[in-house]
């Protein structure tokens, strides 16, 4: 009986990671391949890679648009995380009724479409000369409801007990907040972290706006340029998007265990 | 208390200089490239000069720099390098800054800046979509410079083509690339239903509904497929015979229109028949006839080269003019689908320059039209079509002189209206034929499509 | 005096709260305040491009006469109400299967479940497209199989245009929030399920009993955010089925897209319109917080 629940779970989560990962197969098999096959309905992986790889260089600065991504992407994930963990943390472990209160009015922020706060935005990022560079990219970006409320609502089980027993220590609040809330709330900010990077890697409408010369295009805009032609080729397109899928991969593959796997014992 | 201020403070400080860094980071590379690249040092002048228009009036005496937005760098990027080396034959010290900008962000940019009122972001010279040229016009009055007298002689274009950037009786653009309509055939599909290729030129939509049935019992294979609810077919069926969805007034032309009703008709005449079939997408429709499901396709001239992926098909293919329409006033077997102008932006501090560089080049050079021939970039520049290279026969197409044959055809387009409300006129013509098709009737369909239009325009 | 000592202390903690919470709230409120304030005074005028005039609320009343816009509202709430709890739910579901200690190959199990989220939206969208197409992968499956006679064209007939956008939203964000899960189930000891186990509860039951009371801080969380993901969706409509068959999958935000850079623009009203998602994401979002909130 045992077993034969054991073996369900396996099978769902087999069908459930087949029915993730095709795709993914779709897309790496297709990098490998002409572009008559892949939209002809090809599935089996090609010989056609080199000739993809020289083309999509060839084509397009796949090496600076990488670095671009990378460099906006890390420093936004640092800055963000700190700035966001501090926030929901003081929204939480001081929480009172005006800071609940203005925790609501900040969830507003996020609930207009972008679109519709793109064009006053750009009128003060211009204004300030900050068009083409990595704060104009990143500074909408730092503080997010999203990541706020996620502090805040992970916040509410670091135990209070400690805290207190830390302050009879003699600790600072911002000491308690980096040597003991960082710590315990790993797997919040590895998850954090993960995304952050995600969104950031991926963030294409404003970067569009305010990336106007060809130094600072990123990752997503090198795919978009591809998509773009009277002509597509789809064999380079899918090699392009798997370099740009990579990263997040690799920084999600990284992160995991920290989210995923207990690290109950830390503190508690 | 104070330590714990001051502690919160330094947390805040070191993050305001994580800030700081980031920006004073991005400003490293930019200069760095500049100086290792001459070809990118413009990009660093314009970004001066937004701060300092004094600079851009003095950067114009000296510096011969034209920044260009475009996006194909096989097609209309190699035409601005070509043109860039032509014209740098007289003039040793001009130089282009060609960024590699998508359409679509073209317009999302152009959009951004002139709504913000800051124009300063913008190239010198950008391409744009003729279907949006009036829109931007319209639109955004301040963004193109009228080109009525830079110099350019609009004469020698086609005038259909030209008619894209005229507003108002002024010129805002120079026309690029050419969107005549062809009617590309599998010759050796035809074949099988004993069909040639002269069974298709200079017919009408009822012979070609015929052809169509005998190819698809023949082969099993429809003439053509069309991407549903885009409806291009439909917009160079309405062309073809001079007609557009507004008037001259700007009103929209749906409900009185007569040639829409029997577009709308033929349409759905070939769709029931099997001739004509519907895919979800544009990278269905390039794969059928790259993997030949069907045994031809109906386009601008541009759709070539995705056909000529298709290697194996060398040799199989034949281009001709596109059927006619029958009953409608007017009726040609030619039209157009797509194609871009060059528009100058009222920012160029050096219109001069920008006006004589594109006069002097996609206005006056055959050897310019030559040399971008081979990419596929044909001239609607009357004088480009009389050069030999047009002449040159396409094994890919049975051996044909496609060029030639395409600069012709572009000669006999009937003009048509655009108007700024294409889009929306567009869409509302596809929701039509979409409900159409699956059984609602078509007068009240194009009822409700010119009620959307009107509600839009108000 | 011990009273006013503490007093004093509470106040010091209030204040620093407000100190930790004030580079966030700050920028927050230059980085989308001030820009929503803009918009929401441009909301209240009308225009083509940049040629703006006060016009009072007379967008807000057009778009309830604007019959594409009211059937974007249409399309967006169908999509709300069928993906956002079969999502969340399949990924508490996921979340508590590989929280289990003994299972083995988790962490590759997770990563593949994660990926979907990870993969770019271009390669995605031509994929699905690719498979829905008539002579794609899943109409060969099902003709083959004998359950369809011929090829069925999914994303040109409504119903199915739409369950293919749903299917699409399931794939790309369940596993996005299953990260959340896993992480907000590291704050569950462990032993509170093996003593579960000990009385006898069966999975399920701990799943109901244990795992769903104290995620809740989490699944709030990702209710709102799908909430305003998905009454802000727009990719999978532009890039799926365009919006078609005859507007019958198009979303609010795509609508709007299309009215501010493919139609001729009118901000004005794009404005309004957006700021009706706002009320609606808003009013949602505040019902979610008063049954999920409370801090026991």
């Amino acid at each position: 009986m045992i077993k034969l629940r054991k073996f369900g779970m396996y099978l769902f989560l087999c069908i459930v990671s087949f029915i993730s990962v095709f795709p993914l197969y779709w897309m790496v098999s297709a990098a490998t391949n002409k572009s008559a096959e892949v939209i002809s309905g090809r599935l089996i992986p090609g010989t056609y890679f080199l000739e993809n790889w020289k083309n999509l260089m060839a084509a397009q600065n796949v090496g600076r648009a990488f670095g671009n991504s990378f460099k906006y992407a890390i420093i936004l994930t640092i800055v963000s995380l700190i700035v966001s963990s501090l926030a929901g943390y003081g929204f939480e472990i001081f929480h009172d009724k005006g800071k609940d209160i203005l925790m609501s009015i900040i969830l507003l922020a996020m609930m207009v479409p972008f679109v519709a706060t793109m064009i006053p935005l750009f009128q003060m990022f211009s204004k300030a000369g900050w068009l083409n560079t990595t704060i104009g990219f990143i500074l909408p970006t730092i503080s997010t409801p999203f990541l706020i409320m996620m502090f805040r609502q992970s916040a509410r089980s670091f135990p209070h007990d400690i805290m207190e027993a830390a302050r009879i220590d003699g600790l600072s609040e911002i000491r308690i907040f980096f040597q003991m809330f960082i710590p315990t709330m790993r797997s919040t900010y590895a998850a954090a972290m993960t995304i952050t990077f995600m969104n950031a890697w991926n963030s294409y409408l404003w970067p569009k706006v305010i990336m106007t010369d060809s130094l600072s295009q990123t990752m997503p805009m090198v795919v978009a340029n591809l998509t773009e032609g009277y002509v597509t080729d789809y064999g380079m397109l899918m090699l392009a998007v798997l370099i740009c899928t990579l990263p997040t991969a690799v920084v999600f593959f990284c992160l995991q265990n920290a989210f995923a796997e207990g690290i109950t014992g830390a503190v508690k | 208390m104070k330590r714990k201020i001051l502690a919160a403070l330094l947390a805040s400080t070191m993050v305001l200089s994580l800030v700081g860094c980031g920006g004073g980071s991005a400003e490293t590379p930019a200069a760095d490239s500049g100086a290792a690249a001459t070809e990118e040092a413009p990009a660093a002048d314009s970004g001066a000069a937004e701060e300092a228009p004094a600079a851009d009036a003095a950067a114009a005496g000296g510096d011969e720099t034209l920044t260009v937005w475009c996006w194909d760098p096989a097609f209309n990027m190699n035409a601005m390098y070509e043109a860039e080396k032509v014209y740098q034959k007289d003039h040793p010290n001009f130089k282009l800054n060609v960024v590699e900008t998508p359409w679509d962000d073209v317009q999302t940019k152009v959009t951004t800046a002139a709504t913000s009122g800051d124009l300063s972001t913008l190239p010198d010279i950008f391409l744009m979509q003729d279907n949006a040229f009036q829109k931007n016009v319209i639109a955004f009055p301040d963004v193109c410079m009228d080109l009525t007298n830079s110099g350019i002689d609009y004469s020698q274009f086609a005038a259909g083509k030209t008619a894209y950037s005229v507003i108002d009786g002024k010129n805002y653009g120079v026309p690029f690339d050419n969107g005549a309509v062809v009617a590309c055939y599998r010759t050796d599909l035809l074949e099988q239903a004993g069909l040639t290729i002269d069974d298709f030129t200079d017919i009408t939509f009822d012979q070609y509904l015929e052809n169509g049935k005998k190819v698809l019992e023949a082969t099993g294979k429809p003439l053509i497929s069309m991407q549903a609810g885009e409806c291009d077919l439909i917009m160079m069926m309405l062309q073809s015979a001079g007609s557009s969805l507004f008037n001259e007034d700007g009103t929209a032309n749906i409900v009185n229109n007569e040639t829409l009703k029997i577009v709308m008709e033929t349409y759905k005449a070939l769709k029931d028949a099997g001739v004509l079939t519907e895919v979800n997408s544009w990278d269905e429709y390039v794969g059928d006839f790259v993997s030949g499901n069907v045994a031809g396709t109906i386009n601008g001239c541009w759709i070539m080269a995705s056909i000529q992926t298709a290697e194996d098909q060398k040799g199989n293919w034949a281009i001709t003019n596109m059927p006619s329409l029958v009953g409608a006033s007017g009726a040609t077997n030619y039209s157009n689908n797509g194609g871009s102008s060059w528009a100058v932006t009222t920012k160029c501090a050096n219109p001069d320059l920008a006006c004589d560089f594109l006069a002097s080049t996609f206005a006056g050079s055959t050897e310019l039209y030559d040399n971008i021939l081979p990419s596929g970039a044909l001239a609607t520049w009357a004088p480009a079509g009389d050069s030999n290279a047009y002449g040159e026969p396409n094994e890919f197409f049975g051996g044909d002189a496609v060029s030639a044959k395409i600069v012709d055809f572009a000669t006999k387009v009937p003009t048509n209206i655009t108007g700024a409300y294409y889009y929306e006129a567009r869409n509302a013509v596809a929701t039509a034929i979409t409900n159409y098709i699956n059984g609602s009737d078509l007068a009240t369909e194009l009822q409700t499509a010119e009620q959307t239009v009107n509600f839009n325009m108000q | 005096m011990s009273k006013s000592k503490k007093m004093t202390l509470s106040k010091k903690q209030n204040l620093t709260g407000w100190v930790f919470l004030a580079p966030g709230a700050i920028l927050i409120f230059i980085m989308s305040f001030v820009p929503m304030f803009r918009a929401l005074v441009l909301s209240f005028k009308s225009g083509v491009g940049a040629n703006m005039k006060w016009s009072g609320i007379s967008n807000y009343v057009r778009m309830f006469q604007d019959t594409v816009f009211v059937q974007s509202i249409k399309n967006t709430f169908f999509y709300l109400l069928i993906q956002v709890p079969v999502m969340l739910i399949l990924a508490l579901i996921l979340a508590s299967i590989l929280n289990n200690k003994d299972l083995k190959f988790k962490g590759l199990f997770r990563t593949m479940i994660f990926l979907p989220c990870a993969t770019s939206l271009v390669a995605y969208a031509i994929i699905f497209r690719s498979l829905f197409a008539n002579n794609g992968l899943i109409n060969l499956l099902l003709v083959n199989l004998g359950i369809l006679d011929q090829p069925y064209a999914f994303l040109t007939h409504t119903t199915s245009a739409r369950i293919v956008i749903i299917i699409a939203l399931l794939w790309r964000w369940t596993g996005y929030n299953m990260v959340f899960y896993l992480s907000g189930l590291q704050n569950i000891e462990y032993s509170v399920y093996e003593a579960a186990k000990i009385d006898g509860a069966s999975a399920v039951q701990s799943f109901f009993k244990i795992t769903v009371p104290l995620l809740k801080p989490t699944i709030l969380l990702t209710a709102i955010m799908s909430t305003n993901g998905t009454l802000q969706l727009f990719d999978e409509s532009v890039n799926l089925t365009n919006g078609g068959p005859a507007n019958t999958s198009i979303t609010m935000s795509h609508y709007i897209y299309d009215m501010s850079f493919k139609y001729v623009p009118n901000f004005g009203y794009a404005a309004a319109m957006s700021f009706l998602i706002l009320v609606l994401v808003a009013v949602l979002a505040f019902l979610q917080m008063k049954v999920g909130d409370k801090r026991d």
